[in-house]
């Protein structure tokens, strides 16, 4: 009897070990398995670069949506645009949306890469806003097959920054600047460099950022109208802006930087004296507070020989994107309570960070008329808006990077002498054969 | 309480037996339990520790791995003239900068590429003031004023030959948009003229670091990766992250010294398993700290073993409780039995039940008792026919003195020439001894003994004169009733004999009559009588012997004991006497024809 008990005993023992050692398993899996799955209507994440502006205008649109919506998370991630792309492409690509954010946020001129390479993996916007509320520049790109995809953000709209005390001590005031061409920029820089021994502006050598702004002035891109196609040999508006950019070279009134951090440095410091590029720089501007008062605004300047030209262009910009996972109704909903509808948000946007919208009713909102004391009083809001509304339409079709990618190195090979048509004609024939 | 400690004492065996059953189980399992919990957790600590050191050793070649790619990328980048001119070269007009920033672009970019698998970013900076960065310095985006005095510049120029790994997040650097970063930095060396021209940085995300362990970490299982300072460059325990240990630098520099797998020690309030290897060549260690209690808590669960045992010492407990009661019941119940029957029911048997061993017990206990009442029953036969031989010799015997007295009582009457009388005395004397001696059975017919009793008187009259007068009053259906031979004259000799000591003359009375289904003779007397207080306790008359009896020896309470023996308790004498009222002897006989 005390045998069999003793049996028992340890049968039951040896079960019991086994027992345990299973709970602990299933522990240790569930530990795994939480994470993932952000996809819950109650929570929805968003993916932005650049701290100080896309992130902060993203948390002022997630303030304003939890006093109404308590319950829905939102969750904010900073993450690096290439970061963004990469990862963008990758879970695309591979069918999955696991860990793919709800909203994007997307470069204009990468936009239609996204919405025509995965045409299924994005949310439809339309009837989530009213699209003719918005820039009618911003629709193109953020539009495919006649949906709205994108929800326009901000205005990449251009402008000059010009440094007026530079300008006074080489003999010329703001009002000089006004509706200029390059080449009459380039002879102001000229004197200024002479004057102060600062150079006029400062460029990234492999970005040709201010290419784009002289094609988009002129109505012209590095694709034609269907997006697909390169137009570059025999492109009048980006052949005038290639020579405008040796001219300046020429001139010695550029200073060269690397990388944003440097860019920004370059003005902090007042080493350059103007900046044509995004109104998105106004708060780099206005980081230096020492400088305030010294900076004014002025329209962009047109090609000189091209009569499409005008004094407006666009840079950057970037619009939002809802991507096809679940919970994609609660950001349809989020954008469409937020950037798509609410005025008094946009008031805040150029208020605490300097971000006009591209939404023009916002317009109308007393933030939009305010003055700026740092830009001498200078109504800024408004300069950009009226700007904002001649930007030519232009479409940025799907390969704007692929093509530019060829044409920074086709700018060294013409800046080493390489004549302008050959250099046009060999960048029309490398992208042909890359983007067909 | 008597019940109770009765109760204990009949359940002895029972209690005993359960206690030692009890006790044996709780400490066999209590050491069962505690020597599975010891046992698996020491296996459990040695593989921990072996899989761990895999572990270790995997994250150091992960982390060898990336150290190699920055090692050459970072040579790459020294031996490069371009980049050296691009450092240390003054500005240039428009033009030659716009080149040589390309050109130092396209060679960054593809030195850069070596680091495609790790999210690193390079910034280069020279003696110059000119600085590179690639992707906008998105990993640390520190500006070019802010690195010129920045601790880690400082400490990577002090020692120019050697390869840093650095650590700086927003409270460090002071620039609050610095997430927590890992800096690999090394200065750019002119090796022929031993001078320093710039520095090379190589930041990486401290959460894309973590990527080289995280994947073997879990909750009580961390992993901490501390340079030569003892300051905790990454973990994937966030609080620790950016913190001075010296208490985790001196662990695992004892772990380092004493080639152990591992130490236990005591480290955060709680005892833990730390294995640690060095990197020399990184000047890091890779230390990964095991909380004992939830590495091996997840491998036992002591709530439910604890459970599990308990529930099966509870069953254990009843299952014995059950069996060694039942084994102790029917032997309880036995010596319950035998204690009774020892005390009151000699003939009474024990049941028999239970088990096998009580059952032969119980067998063999009846079959004991069985010839115990046997062998009594047959010493009270003996005693008996010893008890009627004694009395039957008794009866037969005739007192000398009365034959004697007898005789010359009728000799003195011959010699007075009453011839009459003396015939009637001879008569009487021989019809009482044919009776006595020459009738053999042993009852005789009560007119039989009527006779006996009128010649004993008449005999007695004779010689001591008829002062004392006899009387019979026997109802005529009792004639033919038998009873005991000379039963009754024993009381009518007393009354004769010591009824009239005082009185001089009286009457003694003879009576019988059939009372129910039984005969009461009565022998009473109006003599002296006597105190009943000296009579013993069942009413009869002390034993007193005399010589002038007929018959020797037979006393009152032989006659009585003699009926009850024969006949059974309701038969037998009853004495009842006053002092000056006289005695009445009742004696009850069954009714034997």
């Amino acid at each position: 009897m005390k045998k069999m008990l003793g049996l028992l005993l340890a049968c039951s023992l040896v079960l019991g070990a086994c027992g345990t050692n299973n709970n602990a398993d299933t522990g240790t899996e569930g530990g795994n398995n939480a994470g993932g799955e952000g996809g819950k209507a109650s929570k929805i994440t968003i993916w932005a670069w650049d701290p100080n502006f896309n992130i902060k205008a993203m948390n002022i649109a997630k303030e304003v949506y939890a006093t109404e919506n308590p319950d829905v998370e939102v969750e904010v991630i900073e993450n690096a645009q290439a970061d963004i792309i990469q990862k963008l492409n990758t879970g695309l690509s591979s069918g999955t949306t696991k860990g793919l954010p709800n909203i994007v946020l997307i470069e204009d001129y990468r936009a239609q890469s996204f919405l025509q390479a995965y045409p299924d993996m994005f949310h439809p916007l339309t009837g989530s806003f009213k699209p003719e509320e918005f820039a009618e520049y911003k629709l193109g790109p953020t539009s495919s097959n006649g949906q709205n995809y994108g929800l326009p953000f901000d205005s990449g709209v251009t402008g000059l920054y010009v440094r007026t005390d530079y300008l006074e001590q080489a003999g010329y005031t703001a009002q000089d600047m006004q509706d200029i061409t390059w080449d009459q920029y380039i002879e102001i820089g000229k004197a200024v460099k002479e004057k102060t021994g600062k150079d006029m502006l400062s460029l990234d050598p492999n970005d040709l950022g201010i290419i784009r702004v002289m094609a988009q002035s002129a109505g012209s891109w590095y694709l034609k109208e269907d997006g697909k196609t390169a137009d570059l040999a025999g492109n009048a508006a980006v052949k005038e802006a290639f020579e405008t950019y040796k001219k300046m070279m020429d001139a010695n009134i550029v200073k060269i930087h690397s990388d944003w951090s440097q860019f920004v440095a370059n003005y902090n410091s007042g080493a350059a004296a103007s900046v044509p590029t995004g109104n998105w720089f106004t708060p780099s501007i206005t980081a230096a507070a020492d400088q305030a008062g010294k900076w004014a605004i002025v329209p962009l300047p047109k090609l000189t020989n091209n009569s499409a030209s005008v004094h407006a262009s666009n840079l950057g910009g970037s619009s939002w994107y809802v991507l096809n996972v679940d919970g994609k109704e609660t950001a349809a909903d989020f954008l469409g309570k937020t950037f798509g509808s609410n005025v008094d948000m946009y008031q805040k946007l150029v208020t605490d960070i300097g971000a006009i919208g591209t939404y023009k009713p916002a317009s109308e909102g007393e933030a939009y008329k305010a003055a700026n004391e740092f830009f001498g009083g200078q109504n800024i809001v408004q300069d950009f808006a009226k700007w904002t509304a001649e930007i030519p339409n232009v479409n940025y079709g799907m390969h704007t990077y692929a093509i530019e990618d060829i044409l920074v190195v086709e700018m060294q090979n013409y800046l080493n002498g390489k004549d302008i048509d050959a250099v046009l004609a060999d960048a029309q024939k490398q992208a042909d054969s890359q983007i067909k | 309480m008597q019940r109770l400690f009765d109760r204990f004492k009949y359940n002895g065996l029972f209690v005993k037996i359960f206690i030692i059953m009890v006790v044996s189980i709780l400490s066999v399992s209590v050491i069962t339990t505690w020597t599975t919990i010891n046992t698996s957790e020491r296996v459990f600590l040695q593989t921990f520790s072996i899989t761990n050191s895999k572990v270790v050793e995997q994250i150091k070649s992960n982390m060898d791995a990336f150290n190699y790619a920055i090692v050459l990328a970072s040579n790459n980048m020294m031996s490069s003239g371009s980049i050296r001119g691009f450092l240390t070269e003054g500005d240039g007009d428009s033009l030659s900068r716009a080149r040589i920033y390309y050109n130092i672009g396209q060679q960054i970019k593809r030195i850069h590429s070596g680091l495609d698998a790790y999210d690193v970013n390079v910034l280069v900076t020279g003696v110059n003031g000119r600085s590179f960065a690639t992707t906008d310095r998105s990993v640390w985006p520190i500006t070019d004023n802010a690195l010129g005095d920045h601790p880690i510049t400082v400490r990577t120029l002090a020692e120019p030959r050697k390869l840093h790994y650095q650590y700086d997040d927003a409270s460090t650097s002071g620039n609050k948009d610095i997430a927590p970063t890992i800096v690999a930095s090394r200065a750019l060396l002119d090796r022929t003229e031993n001078r320093v021209y710039g520095a090379v940085y190589f930041p990486i995300r401290e959460r894309e670091f973590k990527r080289f362990y995280e994947t073997f970490t879990s909750r009580g299982n961390d992993v901490a990766v501390m340079n030569g300072e003892g300051m905790i460059l990454s973990s994937n325990r966030s609080e620790w992250i950016g913190q001075p240990s010296p208490e985790l630098l001196r662990v695992a520099k004892n772990v380092e010294e004493s080639t152990l797998p591992y130490v236990e020690e005591e480290f955060m309030e709680k005892s833990q398993v730390i294995l640690s290897t060095y990197m020399p060549s990184l000047d890091l260690y890779i230390v990964n700290v095991i909380d004992k209690e939830i590495a091996i808590g997840q491998l036992t669960d002591t709530d439910a073993i604890l459970l599990t045992v308990m529930l099966i010492v509870a069953a254990a407990v009843i299952i014995v409780f059950i069996i060694s009661r039942r084994l102790t019941k029917s032997l309880t119940r036995l010596v319950k039995q035998i204690a009774t029957i020892s005390k009151y029911e000699f003939d009474h048997e024990v049941t028999v039940g239970g088990s096998y061993e009580t059952r032969q017990l119980a067998q063999a206990f009846n079959a004991m008792l069985g010839e115990l009442q046997d062998y009594v029953k047959r010493l009270l036969e003996t005693q008996k026919g010893q008890r009627n031989a004694e009395l039957e010799a008794l009866q037969q015997q005739i007192n000398p003195h009365f034959l004697y007295n007898t005789l010359a009582s009728v000799k003195f009457m011959v010699q007075q020439g009453s011839k009459e009388k003396a015939a009637e005395t001879i008569n009487a004397l021989i019809s009482l001894l044919q009776n006595s001696i020459g009738n053999v059975s042993a009852t005789i017919s009560l007119s039989q003994e009527l006779v006996n009793l009128r010649n004993y008187v008449f005999i007695n009259h004779v010689r001591y004169g008829d002062r004392i007068k006899m009387s019979y009053f026997v109802s005529p259906d009792c004639m033919g009733c038998h009873v005991p031979k000379l039963i009754i004259q024993p009381f009518i000799e007393n009354a004769f004999f010591h009824g009239f000591n005082r009185k001089n003359e009286g009457n003694i009375y003879f009576m019988a009559a059939k009372e129910g289904d039984s005969l009461v003779c009565e022998v009473a007397d109006n003599g002296d009588g006597f105190d009943m207080r000296d009579a013993d306790e069942s009413g009869l008359p002390a034993r007193r012997t005399s010589n002038r009896q007929l018959f020797a020896g037979i006393g009152v309470r032989n006659v009585h004991d003699r009926i009850k023996l024969l006949y059974g308790e309701p038969y037998g004498i009853t004495i009842d006497s006053a002092p000056g009222e006289g005695t009445k002897v009742k004696i009850r006989l069954p009714l034997l024809e």
